[in-house]
């Protein structure tokens, strides 16, 4: 039997328009048609790397919870979230963009709730978090061409590896429901918003 | 001191706690009922998180002095719990059904993430702020605690002897078990920005 598509998600159809608030911003547009001001790309750059080292300690704990039918995908995804901060970090020497920064509150907040909900919420309510934050990204990028000086960074969150991995994740989401997996998606996809928002604003 | 270094570095925080309108409010009475009413609802959600912190802080201490001043911390925010369901029972508050507002699920995420992951100084360092904050800003209002101000209670309780121990008592783990690392000076400059945010958030147009 086929699996379902991520994009059919029980938890993004209950999320409503915040779905639409978390995956379009004047930030992706203006990546789109390569008219983004470097003050606003170095910025992202600099809080998605923190936001992707708070993601990896996250993960690890939901690992360290999940249940052996979770495993390979986490540790998957661990994986190549370690690569992923390897490529911030070149990105980032490339062009002289700090990363010891301070975090922006927003940022902060984002990864506080990640690691907060990772100590103290079970297992199922960590998959719908997780997918939230995947799904969100890939929905974001992907209404993008691959074309222009953002060509890579819209490749590298709309290729087919990352479309398989979010359907991994929507299905251990599926498999795994809880009565407070909504809520904590939702506010998955609020912090998704204010990020593309405090990357466009500062 | 540590307790000194760090509050002295967040001296621009603190004065703009105090001149915060919902602290002019407090001081001279004018607060709008309504806002009080959203702010101890938002406090007694802090509350809860700030007695867990005490709790995971507690379960990380070898040395049993510092316990037992852990355990006399938790037994002060479990008063301060009781005077917020009394003030929440005379304003007709449900403190069950309260949902945090973005600023105070920020500072209460920031507080137990760090209570559950971090070192037991960088748990004090982002707990002590509210601490000496409360009693700094209780102390400078106790002459504004006249018959007349509604909120005389309010400025009672943080300006009592009582609640200057328990910052006294805070700091002073603080110097015994945290050191002079960026970390601490972060968690601690970050927790009294979620402070003067948690100001913010319950005044309507700020």
């Amino acid at each position: 039997m086929q699996q379902p598509s991520w994009s059919d998600s029980e938890l993004i159809l209950r999320a409503g328009r915040l779905w639409t608030e978390a995956t379009w911003s004047p930030f992706l547009d203006a990546v789109a048609d390569g008219s983004l001001p470097e003050a606003a790309f170095r910025r992202w750059l600099a809080q998605d790397y923190l936001f992707a080292r708070g993601l990896t300690s996250y993960q690890a704990i939901a690992l360290a919870k999940a249940p052996r039918d979770a495993h390979r995908v986490l540790i998957g995804g661990l994986v190549a979230l370690d690569r992923e901060l390897e490529w911030f970090e070149n990105h980032a020497e490339r062009r002289g963009i700090p990363l010891g920064e301070r975090p922006h509150p927003v940022c902060r907040a984002y990864v506080d709730f990640l690691m907060r909900s990772a100590y103290t919420q079970p297992w199922p309510v960590l998959a719908a978090i997780l997918f939230g934050v995947e799904a969100s990204y890939l929905e974001a990028w992907s209404r993008l061409t691959p074309a222009g000086p953002y060509a890579e960074f819209i490749e590298r969150w709309s290729n087919p590896a990352f479309v398989n991995y979010v359907n991994d994740l929507a299905a251990l989401a599926r498999r795994h429901p809880h009565p407070d997996a909504q809520e904590a998606f939702n506010q998955v996809l609020v912090y998704e918003r204010d990020f593309w928002r405090m990357a466009w604003e500062g | 001191m540590l307790h000194q270094i760090l509050w002295d570095s967040c001296r621009d925080l603190v004065q703009a706690c105090l001149d915060h309108p919902f602290v002019r409010g407090l001081a001279d009475g004018t607060l709008d009922p309504a806002v009080f009413r959203n702010y101890v609802a938002q406090d007694a959600f802090y509350l809860r998180a700030f007695m867990k912190s005490y709790a995971l802080a507690l379960a990380r201490c070898e040395d049993l002095s510092a316990a037992q001043a852990f355990h006399e911390l938790i037994g002060g925010a479990l008063q301060e719990i009781a005077m917020h369901r009394d003030y929440a029972r005379s304003l007709g508050l449900d403190l069950g059904a309260v949902r945090p507002n973005p600023a105070c699920l920020a500072y209460t995420d920031f507080l137990l993430a760090t209570a559950w992951g971090r070192s037991l100084g960088e748990i004090l360092a982002a707990m002590t702020p509210c601490m000496r904050l409360y009693a700094w800003l209780g102390q400078n209002l106790a002459p504004c605690a006249v018959p007349e101000n509604p909120y005389r209670r309010w400025i009672e309780t943080y300006s009592a002897p009582e609640f200057e121990q328990l910052a006294a008592r805070i700091e002073s783990l603080l110097d015994s078990c945290a050191t002079d690392s960026p970390e601490v000076h972060d968690a601690y400059r970050y927790a009294m920005e979620c402070e003067l945010r948690f100001f913010s958030a319950v005044m309507p147009g700020l």
